[in-house]
Parts: C-alpha cells; sequence; structure tokens
C-alpha cells in the first residue's frame, strides 16, 4: 500500500486506531518517501513504539520488532546458528558423511529481527525499540546494516533486501545518538498532544467511553503534567486510566475516584503523595471547568 | 515546480542553520530538498515540518530550528539567537584557564608527564590549586590528564574468545566436532569482557568553587576525553549538560564550544535544584543507572538542605555508587557542616578531597575500583 500524499497516510492510521498529529504524519510520510529510517524522540508513554505498530497496520505489512538492551549483539538480533540441532545432525549421520556446508545451511539457521527484515518478500515495518539502550557497538553495526539493507554471514554470504523495509526507530534519549546513525534517519520530536487530540486519542481507544469521563480525564492528566512530578504521565497513562474508570463504571470524575485509581496515572509513590488533598481537589475543578461544564 | 528557487531557499537556510550553530551537511539540504519534493510546499505547516525533520536530529535544537525557521520563512521578529555578553564572558574565563599556549594535543603528555624532580613533583601534586601561579597549573594540567584516563570498569554482555573463559563457544564447538564425529572433543570457550562503567561528573561551577573550576574544567575534560559513556555537567543556578561541548581532543576547541553553554559561573549554588533537573530529565532516561556518579562541590546550598538530601537520595537508589568530591576537605579543619553537604553526606559512598592533583590523582584510583556499597 502506498500513500500519494500525507493526508492519506493520516486517513489510514487514523483507520489504523492511532491519531498522530501533523509533525508525527510528515515524518511517516517522508519516511517512506524518501526511503530512510525514522528517529522518534520523547518522554516515554507519548506513543513512539505505538506509530510504527500503527504505521505497519496502515501498510498493510508485518511488523518486525526488535528491542534493544545493553548487550544486545548480533546472535540476538540478526542471526544464531541452531546448535543443537547441528550436533544431533552429525550424530544421527553416519561419521565423515556430514559436510560443512550442509551443516552451516539454512535450516539450522534462526533467523532474528533484523535478517527477518532484510530477508522477505512481503512488506515489512522494522521497528527498533529504545536504540538508544544498545550499546555503540551495536549501533555501529545497525549503521551498517541500515545503509546497505544487506547481512553478511560468513557460512552463507551475502543476503540483501529485495525490498527496503520500513523503518522506525525510537529513542528514550538515555544517551545521545551517534552523529552517523542520526544523519541517516529523519528525525521527529514527538511532544505531549494538545488536550482535544488526547480527547480524541482516548474517544479512539477506550471505545464506548462516556464523553464526559474523557473529557474530564484527559484534562486531569494534562493538569498533571504541569506539576513538578518525577515522571510526569503520557497519553499512554491516559488511555491506561481512562479504561480503568470505564471499566469501573465512572460518568466523571470526583475526589474519591481520583484517589482509588491514580496508581495507573502516577507511578511513582513520591508523585502520589505530591498529589494530594488540595493538588487534588484543584486539578479536579480545573479538568472539569476544562470539559466545559 | 519551481525546483531551483526551492534548492536555492534550503541552501540558503542551511546557512542561516550553520550560523546559529545548528550542523547542517549537505546530505541534510539535499534530504530537504527531496523532502520539500514530497510533500505540499502551499501548507506551511507541512513545509515547517519536512524541513525540521531533514535538517534537525538533535532535541535541544529544536529552538533554535524554530526561531531560524520563524526569521527566515516568515519574516518574523525574534530574539537575538545567541546571547553575546555571556559567551564573551565565558570565553575570557576559559582562556584565562588554557593560557596561551594550551593547545595540550595527547602525544605530548602521554608517558612523559614528568620532567620535574621527584621532590618538585611530589611538591606540585600537594599544592592546592587555588594556590598555583600559571606555569605550575600547566604543569599540573598534564598530570590530570594522565589521571583521567582510569575509568572503572564492567563486565559487559558481549561475549568474546578467550581459552579460560566460562561459556562455550558453540559455533566453533560444531565445528570442531564434525572432524570427531559430533563429540565434542575440542572444547573451545569465551567469556565476558569487561567494558567502562558509565561515568557520570556534576561539577559545581560556582562562585564559591572559583578557585577549582579551572583545574575542575580540566579535569572534565579529560574525561570525557576517554571515551563514550562519560557524561560531564556543569551545575550553579541550575543544571548545564557539557558532554558534547567537552568532547574534543583538543581542550581549547572543546572549552570555546562549552562557551555556548550559558553555564552560569559565579552566582551561587542551587544543588538540590540542580540535582533534581539532573534526576528528573537524565536520571528518567535511565542516565544515572548502573552508573557511578561523582559529584564535585563544596556543598554550600542556597536554598534549604532538604531538597539535597531527597535528591540525593534518587540518585543513590539509581546509580552503582555516589563519589562526592569537595575541595574544602583538603583543609584538616574541615568539617561538613553545611547544611547542604551534611544532608548529603548519608548517600554518599566515598567522601573525598579535591583540591590538588593528588586528591585528584585519589578520586581516578577510587573511581577504577570502587565497589558498590552493600549496606544500604
Amino acid at each position: 500500500m502506498t500513500f500519494a500524499t500525507i493526508d492519506e497516510l493520516e486517513t489510514a492510521l487514523r483507520a489504523a486506531d492511532y491519531l498522530p498529529d501533523r509533525g508525527l504524519a510528515t515524518s511517516l510520510f517522508l519516511s517512506l518517501a524518501l526511503e530512510k529510517p525514522v528517529l522518534l524522540e520523547g518522554e516515554a508513554g507519548v506513543g513512539k513504539t505505538e506509530a510504527a505498530k500503527a504505521l505497519a497496520r496502515a501498510l498493510g505489512a508485518r511488523l518486525i520488532r526488535l528491542q534493544c538492551y545493553e548487550g544486545l549483539d548480533v546472535t540476538h538480533a540478526v542471526y544464531e546458528w541452531n546448535y543443537p540441532r547441528q550436533l544431533l545432525h552429525i550424530r544421527a549421520a553416519q561419521e565423515g558423511t556430514v559436510s560443512e556446508d550442509e551443516l552451516f545451511g539454512p535450516e539450522f539457521l534462526i533467523r532474528r529481527p533484523l535478517l527477518e527484515a532484510v530477508d522477505t518478500d512481503e512488506p515489512v515495518v522494522l521497528l527498533i525499540d529504545e536504540v538508544d539502550r544498545a550499546d555503540e557497538e551495536f549501533e555501529a553495526f545497525l549503521l551498517e546494516v541500515l545503509s546497505d539493507f544487506q547481512i553478511t554471514i560468513p557460512e552463507l554470504g551475502t543476503i540483501k533486501a529485495r525490498r527496503k523495509p520500513a523503518v522506525v526507530l525510537t529513542s528514550n534519549r538515555t544517551r545521545e545518538l551517534h552523529d552517523a546513525l542520526k544523519r541517516r534517519a529523519l528525525f521527529h520530536w514527538i511532544g505531549h498532544p494538545s488536550l482535544q487530540r488526547e480527547i480524541e486519542i482516548v474517544r479512539l481507544r477506550v471505545p464506548g467511553i462516556p464523553e464526559r469521563l474523557a473529557e474530564e480525564a484527559a484534562a486531569f492528566v494534562r493538569g498533571l503534567r504541569g506539576l513538578d512530578l518525577a515522571k510526569p504521565p503520557g497519553v499512554a497513562e491516559t488511555i491506561d486510566w481512562a479504561q480503568a474508570l470505564a471499566a469501573l463504571g465512572h460518568e466523571e470524575i470526583d475526589a474519591q475516584v481520583v484517589e482509588q485509581t491514580l496508581g495507573s496515572v502516577l507511578k511513582y509513590r513520591e508523585d502520589i503523595e505530591a498529589v494530594r488533598d488540595e493538588t487534588l481537589v484543584g486539578l479536579i475543578e480545573e479538568a472539569r471547568a476544562a470539559s466545559g461544564r | 515546480m519551481a525546483g531551483s528557487a526551492i534548492v536555492r531557499h534550503v541552501v540558503t537556510f542551511g546557512r542561516v542553520l550553520r550560523e546559529v550553530g545548528i550542523e547542517v551537511g549537505p546530505g541534510r539540504v539535499a534530504d530537504a530538498v527531496r523532502a520539500l519534493g514530497a510533500v505540499d510546499v502551499t501548507r506551511q505547516e507541512d513545509v515547517y515540518f519536512a524541513l525540521r525533520q531533514t535538517l534537525v536530529s538533535r532535541h535541544d535544537e529544536l529552538e533554535l530550528f524554530d526561531r531560524a525557521f520563524v526569521a527566515w520563512f516568515l519574516r518574523g521578529p525574534v530574539a537575538p539567537l545567541v546571547r553575546e555578553k555571556q559567551r564573551r564572558k565565558l570565553a575570557d574565563r576559559i582562556e584565562a584557564t588554557l593560557g596561551s599556549e594550551a593547545g595540550g594535543d595527547d602525544a605530548e603528555v602521554i608517558g612523559e608527564p614528568i620532567e620535574l624532580g621527584a621532590s618538585a613533583h611530589e611538591l606540585l601534586r600537594a599544592k592546592d590549586f587555588a594556590e598555583m601561579t600559571a606555569e605550575e597549573f600547566e604543569r599540573a594540567r598534564r598530570l590530570l590528564l594522565a589521571i583521567a584516563r582510569s575509568r572503572p570498569r564492567r563486565t559487559s554482555r558481549r561475549l568474546t574468545s578467550d581459552p579460560r573463559g566460562d561459556r562455550l563457544d558453540m559455533r566453533r564447538l560444531i565445528r570442531r566436532s564434525l572432524r570427531t564425529g559430533g563429540d565434542p572433543v575440542d572444547q573451545p570457550w569465551k567469556a565476558r569482557k569487561d567494558v567502562p562503567r558509565k561515568l557520570v561528573v556534576l561539577c559545581d561551577v560556582s562562585g564559591s568553587m572559583d578557585a577549582y573550576a579551572r583545574a575542575l574544567l580540566l579535569f572534565l575534560h579529560a574525561m570525557v576525553g576517554t571515551g563514550r559513556g562519560v557524561e560531564a555537567f556543569g551545575f550553579g543556578i541550575r543544571l548545564t549538560r557539557l558532554t558534547r561541548d567537552l568532547a574534543s581532543r583538543d581542550p581549547e576547541a572543546a572549552l570555546a564550544r562549552a562557551t555556548a553553554s550559558d553555564v552560569d559561573w559565579g552566582s551561587g549554588t542551587r544543588i538540590g535544584a540542580s540535582l533534581k533537573e539532573f534526576n528528573d530529565v537524565y536520571g528518567r532516561r535511565a542516565l544515572s543507572r548502573g552508573a557511578i556518579i561523582v559529584i564535585v562541590s563544596d556543598g554550600w546550598e542556597r536554598e534549604g538542605p532538604e531538597a539535597v538530601g531527597r535528591e540525593m537520595a534518587r540518585l543513590a537508589r539509581a546509580a552503582y555508587a555516589v563519589v562526592w568530591v569537595n575541595p574544602l576537605k583538603g583543609n584538616s579543619q574541615y568539617q561538613p557542616l553545611a547544611g547542604g553537604m551534611r544532608a548529603a553526606l548519608p548517600f554518599i559512598d566515598r567522601f573525598l578531597s579535591g583540591h590538588n592533583v593528588r586528591s585528584l590523582e585519589e578520586l581516578a584510583a577510587v573511581v577504577s575500583g570502587i565497589e558498590r556499597r552493600h549496606a544500604a
């Protein structure tokens, strides 16, 4: 599936249950049009990973996800040989009848995300999640893969992508990524959504939620972000919370309800303690006023 | 589409961005031109994002970009892009710090940091930074570079071939087993290798630290120069990330770049607030997790000590170990009575002085061999 304009992609993302703002839609559109990876940065919970998933749905493509962590290496990111099977195979055959070529052939290869994304004929969205968590050696390797979309396995030779996958990288900025990698990618910073958009997102993601509850919940979380918190809630938290509120059958928010469910919005004890009593009541009043009732 | 007009526009805009300090190479300009070819150029919002997403790659450059965009494309009035006054002041300082011939590349330093007699050398090592002459300071600088090279290490998850390793190298094992009919007679081993542990240095650059800030700047530069995984921050009124500014082999050029960062030299310290900013912004991004944190400060907090204690607790929870370097500790009369210092003490693994070369040597030794505290 291809998109001629940003508007078309935006519509498709909406149909895939994701409400991008114009900037994000533009970045994904350009990533497809220019065949360049896009690097999405932003606070936790603003929907970076979701964006890649939605893009895959919109494209009708398969999502292949590589979750990065410190110490991630080629055997977990690209491929590994299936050693137990290889040993069994040698054992099963009579001595001298197994050649090395046979043993290091495709049937003994375990394919990890990067190889999967390169060696396939179907359309693919490759999500390289939290790339800032991987160490620099891996980043350098990634850079190589992203520039040629080819992978070399000593025993098998070089495998080149028959079609370039769409690539989405996300980073929480635990460290600055290498300039070379950044040069290779488009860059988009995702901020918190506007109130109106967040209400829309909640309505989309929590079907059947009372309108007033959606508005008040979004406005309340927005108010929380204005406070001095260790971990301000993202859109993901708003959705979780709205889901909880809707499941409990509430039509609107009040102090008691909020206090009971605050744990799904704020994840630190210090933050929960900071939002008590007057602060809580004030925020609720503001949220109710903002929802226009 | 009026292609050449667009190209001209983008090229010129790229130049504007370079002037305000955003690195825009020809590759990026080419991408920007292609991006504009793909979007509807009559929509201002799309033009804005197409340019921003191709020309900018760092969050902290977005504000500069926005102002340049407003000034260039919308012809709007904007605030001056560079704070000239602050820049000059810091530039003067750095010049004073580095002296006229401070090109100091590494080659001249390695191996022969000491052309003095041992006793003169010892004297220099013990001399308080605050009392050094320019010439002594230059010699101290070389010592500092050598010291800063020792880095704490941690075990990586990455495996390398090692005959004394603790796990089998399966790929080789299979290959060798072929010859023996599937019996793993000959066993190759692998082991995890050591890599440098993350190191975060938070350096107080306020007025009360003035005499030591010069030396510490150099020390910081040398530390950052030891490779990736070192982060440097300056704090006074607020926190400024210096890593990028200090990341160059040439201290002069590096520190000149730090001029663009408006560290508030000499204007009192808000330790608690600065630590809070660190925890909020960088701690949340796991910069402190598993790291060795070195705080360099005299502990004179301008505001209440409660915030210092609270933020130190947060910091200590995430870090592998916390080292506090206090130049005042070099004085035998010194007791940690300053409010901020006292509040911080319970969360510190090692408390060191940092007033002379020898004490920084000790710091390097502690940092490279530090073990995590076991009791809380």
